[in-house]
């Protein structure tokens, strides 16, 4: 579902992220860590298209997000690290116009923001002005209006700041039902316990390269991601993406098989 | 001592961060910047000061009439006025709505130290309003009315006490504009029609005061009494500047009582007052079927609730969305007058009046600037566009579609208010079309123009979206750029007009208005990304 091919971006002389290739298939969940910096948010960004990157190729569905950014932007649903919502609109009012671009219909979306909202506790404030909301309720805002149009791919920054210990574990259970539904995820995280409870892989990054990708048992092996991300932290060990490359399941990839 | 000492330079760099810091970059001004911003303000305040200095000279002969206590009452006033006004919205931001307050209350610091140091931030705030009156009134006053060593001595020290009423007056009007703003529905609204009303008594006091000055000049009696009346503590400082130590202490008197007053009450309630969050009224969210919109709509309605959220933008840029209807009501309210102006230029330029009414719908249409900061106005919340399945194209077009609506509906009531004031100068319907066609076109080209701009000088990285609403390239060279087209099409009729017929005129500026358009909505269509 989503296919990252040696992605580099530079900002100014610094390489945020250097050669990065990961791939995610439909149905999986993905957890994205490193260290504050390390290129989790740039690399997330240039998913989404917000960020034009300097090399290297992204594919969403088989889509490129260079040459068809708007195809892949139908499929996915991204949400960032610190959700700045329009604090001149409703939540309903938000949420409705995420469904209107994405042309979901009436009943569709009326049955998925009460679906979602009663589950993440925020019906009782979506007419209440996004201004007065808290940096939770805008996260849960965020969340439902990133699955109002059912995607097919979720791009999540750091999902899990901010959101109250219900609102969190019902959005583990969320996440975990829609993979189960074929829907790929992957997200950033420093709260490894969470990663290594909801994820099938996982994706290491330092100093923008990827330094480990592969199953969450593999990666882990008897040890805790906990253990595993720290020793890799204070290591110098340069960037080993052969078991990222090792982990090719996406079969919606175009060039797959050339 | 030292806490004290760290929350007053806190409070007092806080306040004057204007001065120093570049509020679009966020960075200290340094070297020559800091200097010419330095000069720049000095020059301001001058130039403010020398106008009331012109209202002091202007008073002046109360002074030698024997009045110079009245002279000095009603310049005070005029001070604290200036003072209050001035300082009360920083009043309201810094001890009522302040970011900090619940970091300062985590601090091992008393809340009275607290209170105090917002109170200097205030004081010195109000302090250099009323400054702007009372330094050149009191030089004024000291030249005409030469008053004893203690008169001099009291006249310098009255700025300093009148300060004190200053502060007290704007924490209490402070109060009730952070009661309005926490408690008031349609905020925006009510924003946008109090500074109206502000303006328009503002240019109504300003085009009325220079007679009244004269009327209280020639006749200060009844003003005295009123003053001794309604405003006695500012008899008292009259009085005192003349050399009278028991006015002098009544009025010191005064200015502490009132302000010891609001201290108290304030210390008082300081920590309930900053914690308290009162909120509007929540609405419940009732259950029902959403209706839909196609995505253009929602985009249009998304620019709207834009437009509508935002007071600065209201005022700064959508002026002409109330000029022109309020300059269609003025023409058929003035009809009369403006005929008898009609006919004395139909004499000998009638076949120009349909293009003076063109030129007067595009000069009022100019007051709308509503795409130039349309994109910068995006800022923290881009990265939604940026996600969504949308071309920017299709964004812009929804930035643009909003300014057309706002600019072509108002120029309506003013279109046909010209077209019926010039009507009998009108030789056929055609001439109809001069007044509507080139207009019609200027507004379209100044939405693509603002758009354009905004496309090549965006600025998302803005804390006060003043920044990009007021002092952004954008929206500067939108403004007198479209005020340099009209203008350059006027002058462009005077010198052909000899040799060219209104209509063809008409049909000409027409075509370059258009075919500008034209590229610059090919180029807007073309856009794919904001780099």
């Amino acid at each position: 579902m989503l296919r990252i091919e040696n992605l580099t971006k530079t900002y100014g002389d610094k390489k945020a992220v250097d050669g990065l290739s990961l791939h995610i298939a439909p149905g999986e969940i993905c957890a994205f860590i490193g260290h504050n910096g390390a290129g989790k948010t740039t690399t997330l960004k240039s998913c989404c298209g917000i960020l034009k990157f300097d090399s290297g190729e992204i594919y969403i569905g088989g889509k490129s997000i260079k040459t068809d950014p708007l195809g892949c932007k139908e499929q996915i649903a991204y949400l960032p690290d610190n959700p700045d919502l329009y604090e001149f609109m409703t939540g309903i009012g938000y949420l409705n116009f995420i469904a209107d671009i994405f042309g979901v219909p009436a009943e569709t979306r009326t049955e998925r923001i009460h679906r979602y909202s009663d589950l993440l506790g925020l019906t009782a404030d979506l007419a209440q002005s996004v201004s007065a909301y808290s940096h939770g309720m805008k996260q849960k805002l965020a969340v439902i209006s990133a699955l109002i149009h059912d995607p097919k791919l979720i791009l999540m920054d750091e999902p899990f700041v901010g959101l109250d210990p219900k609102a969190s574990h019902q959005l583990r259970e969320l996440l975990r039902e829609l993979c189960d539904g074929g829907t790929a995820i992957f997200f950033s995280t420093h709260i490894l316990e969470t990663a290594e409870r909801l994820c099938d892989r996982v994706a290491i990054i330092k100093n923008g390269r990827l330094v480990v990708a592969g199953e969450m048992e593999e990666v882990r092996g008897d040890a805790s991601l906990e253990d595993v991300f720290l020793e890799l932290e204070n290591t110098d060990k340069p960037a080993d993406t052969d078991s990222a490359d090792a982990e090719i399941t996406d079969d919606t990839n175009p060039e797959a098989g050339k | 001592m030292t806490r004290a000492r760290a929350l007053i330079k806190k409070q007092l760099a806080e306040v004057f961060a204007w001065l120093y810091r570049d509020m679009k970059k966020g960075t200290r001004r340094t070297g020559a910047a800091l200097v010419l911003y330095g000069v720049l303000y000095a020059v301001m305040y001058t130039a403010l000061g020398a106008m009331f200095y012109g209202m002091g000279m202007m008073l002046s002969p109360m002074i030698e009439a024997g009045y110079a206590w009245l002279y000095m009452a009603l310049t005070g006033l005029v001070g604290l006025f200036m003072g209050v006004f001035g300082s009360v919205f920083n009043t309201y931001a810094t001890l009522y709505n302040a970011k900090d307050n619940e970091l300062m209350l985590s601090l091992p610091v008393p809340t009275r130290l607290i209170l105090a140091s917002r109170l200097t931030g205030v004081c010195a705030i109000g302090l250099l309003y009323e400054l702007i009156v009372m330094i050149p009134t009191n030089i004024v006053y000291l030249i005409h009315a030469k008053p004893g060593v203690l008169g001099v001595i009291f006249t310098l020290i009255i700025p300093i006490v009148l300060s004190f009423i200053v502060l007290g007056l704007s924490c209490i009007l402070g109060w009730v504009v952070a009661l309005i703003a926490s408690r008031l529905k349609g905020k925006s609204y009510i924003t946008v029609i109090l500074s109206l009303a502000f303006i328009v008594a503002y240019y109504a006091f300003y085009s009325r005061v220079i007679i009244a000055i004269k009327a209280i000049v020639e006749n200060p009696g009844p003003v005295s009494e009123g003053v001794k009346i309604w405003a006695w503590p500012f008899r008292h400082m009259g009085l005192a500047a003349e050399g009278n130590a028991l006015s002098m202490l009544i009025f010191t008197g005064t200015a502490f009582l009132l302000f010891g007053a609001v201290y108290l009450v304030l210390s008082r309630s300081f920590i309930s007052i900053i914690t308290t969050k009162r909120g509007e009224k929540k609405v419940v969210y009732s259950r029902g079927e959403a209706k839909t919109a196609s995505p253009d709509s929602a985009l249009l309605r998304r620019e709207f609730k834009r437009f509508t959220s935002s007071p600065t933008y209201m005022l700064n840029c959508g002026l002409g969305i109330i000029m022109m209807p309020a300059a269609a009501a003025a023409m058929l309210i003035f009809n009369s007058n403006i005929r008898e102006v009609l006919s004395l230029f139909a004499a000998e330029h009638k076949s120009a009046i349909p293009l003076v009414a063109a030129a007067v719908i595009c000069f009022a249409a100019t007051m709308n600037n509503i795409t130039s900061p349309s994109i910068s106005l995006e800022g923290k919340y881009f990265w939604i566009i940026q996600s969504l399945p949308l071309s920017l194209a299709r964004v812009l077009f929804a930035k643009l579609k909003m300014h057309l609506i706002l600019t072509y509906i108002p120029a309506i009531p003013l279109a046909a208010a010209l077209i019926w004031l010039i009507s009998p100068y009108m030789s056929s319907p055609l001439d109809a079309l001069i007044v509507l066609l080139p207009s019609a076109l200027l507004i379209l080209f100044m939405a693509l123009a603002g758009l354009c701009l905004n496309i090549r000088f965006h600025n998302f990285e803005w804390s006060s979206e003043a920044v990009p609403v007021k002092r952004s390239l954008s929206v500067t060279l939108s403004v007198f750029g479209g005020w340099l087209v009209v203008a350059g099409l006027t002058a462009l009729y005077v010198l052909a007009g000899r040799f060219l017929p209104a209509l063809a005129y008409a049909a000409i500026a027409a075509v370059i208005l258009g075919a500008a358009a034209a590229i610059m909505l090919r180029y807007v269509a073309s856009v794919e990304s904001l780099d």
